[in-house]
């Protein structure tokens, strides 16, 4: 059975559902832990709580992904925690993530003047609001580049996920490679479906950062 | 806890020379790529900032294709899908073209932002002086351009040593296949990733470290951003 570039294409489609699944999911893992990282690196009191975080931050920072996802996947079920190749992949990718923004909120917040937090405090408003209204929204236009940019790696390391058993992209590939051996097509139209999907998003988080005029 | 510690001590004697083995394996493939990643990246910032509006465009498109790529589709592109063409890379030589090309891509920005940080003045000052321009570039342009390039060209060399762990996908007798192959001998899968991930720690840490602490001491005494 021959298949033409655009079965090809739809097989892959299906994969790229998942890897949408797997990126929402590490994104949302990866923004909310990131954000309560960095709160906690820059507003703690105590050294040992931001050691251990840069502990964290540097283990995960400096070990490879697919090592992280195959402790997660293959590691843990040793112990009887047993994650589904899905499950390993977000939880895996959301934790690194964590560990990436952690690193781009604090030095965010670190480049906000103290004056803004000073000066919400004096208005009236509580810690939280303070962080809410002034403080974030500022952090979070300073940091839309470097978000940007973990968007695109993060979508482009769904495909790690692959090794895990997760049916994403690589993963209908590979199969399909087994079983029509119509390599250079399969692999080509797998790189244009990455392609056309990052392509667009760093667009977005370029256009955006235009938009707002962030520094750089 | 001790239970799980005491498993190391019984197997570790076992487990350490091949892990040691399989590490050089991992830091040639990174050296080597990182290496194709600065030559190629070379030739396209010459590109990048050349007169010709095609090489211009050509340079540009690459890089932007490489970066909008997943290393890992590259990869078992390089590997599957050349044979087809006729050129059979074995899994080693397919890693360090991948990790070559897709740090080409990331070296080419690094340099160009290098370059442009530089002032003109910088070239036209030494061109006035006398000197050739092959002069002026080497021991003026270059040297204060390396300020800027230094920590995000170890960064990236630290992303290809991650990165190389991929290969192992690719059947290459890295890091990662090795502990894949051990975990399966020994079934002992959780204390060889972990174990794997401290060589990737003890690897990667001491150069990201070095990358900032040269990035601090490197930006002393210039001046503000955009001040040149």
């Amino acid at each position: 059975m021959n298949p033409g570039f655009l079965d090809i294409l739809r097989t892959l489609l299906a994969g790229a559902a998942t890897a949408a699944q797997v990126a929402v999911g590490a994104v949302v893992i990866a923004l909310a832990g990131g954000l309560l990282l960095a709160l906690a690196i820059v507003f703690t009191r105590s050294n040992a709580l931001r050691l251990v975080i840069g502990a964290y931050v540097e283990w995960m920072r400096n070990v490879p992904a697919l090592a992280h996802l195959f402790v997660l996947y293959f590691g843990l079920a040793a112990v009887g925690v047993r994650f589904s190749p899905l499950g390993a992949a977000v939880l895996g990718l959301g934790l690194v993530g964590a560990a990436v923004l952690a690193d781009v909120f604090a030095s965010g917040l670190r480049a906000l003047h103290a004056g803004q937090r000073e000066a919400a405090l004096a208005a009236g408003l509580t810690p939280a609001q303070a962080l809410r209204y002034v403080l974030l929204p500022q952090m979070l236009r300073l940091t839309l580049p470097s978000i940007g940019n973990y968007a695109s790696q993060l979508i482009k390391d769904t495909s790690i996920a692959s090794a895990i058993a997760a049916p994403e992209i690589m993963f209908y590939a590979r199969n399909l490679v087994t079983s029509t051996f119509q390599t250079p097509l399969i692999y080509g139209g797998a790189i244009l479906l990455y392609a056309c999907i990052v392509l667009p998003v760093s667009s977005a988080f370029a256009f955006m950062s235009r938009r707002l005029e962030v520094g750089r | 806890m001790t239970a799980f510690l005491a498993v190391y001590s019984s197997y570790l004697h076992e487990w350490w020379p091949r892990l040691a083995g399989a590490v050089r394996v991992t830091i040639e493939l990174s050296t080597l790529g990182f290496a194709l990643a600065i030559v190629l990246g070379a030739v396209l910032v010459l590109m990048l900032r050349s007169a010709n509006p095609l090489a211009r465009a050509a340079a540009n498109a690459f890089v932007q294709f490489l970066r909008a790529v997943p290393l890992l589709a590259l990869l078992l592109a390089l590997y599957f899908g050349l044979p087809s063409f006729g050129v059979t890379l074995s899994g080693y030589w397919a890693g360090i073209l991948g990790l070559g090309l897709q740090g080409a891509a990331y070296v080419a920005e690094v340099l160009r932002g290098g370059l442009t940080s530089v002032h003109k003045g910088q070239r036209e000052a030494g061109l006035a002086a006398g000197m050739a321009p092959h002069q002026v570039f080497l021991w003026i342009v270059l040297p204060q351009a390396m300020r800027v390039m230094l920590p995000p060209l170890l960064n990236c060399y630290v992303a290809l040593l991650k990165d190389s762990s991929l290969c192992a996908l690719i059947a290459t007798d890295e890091l990662m296949l090795t502990a894949r192959a051990m975990a399966s001998e020994y079934f002992l899968p959780l204390h060889i990733f972990l174990l794997v991930g401290l060589f990737y720690f003890a690897t990667a840490f001491p150069l990201s470290m070095l990358s900032r602490v040269l990035a601090r001491r490197l930006a002393r005494g210039r001046r503000a951003l955009g001040v040149n």
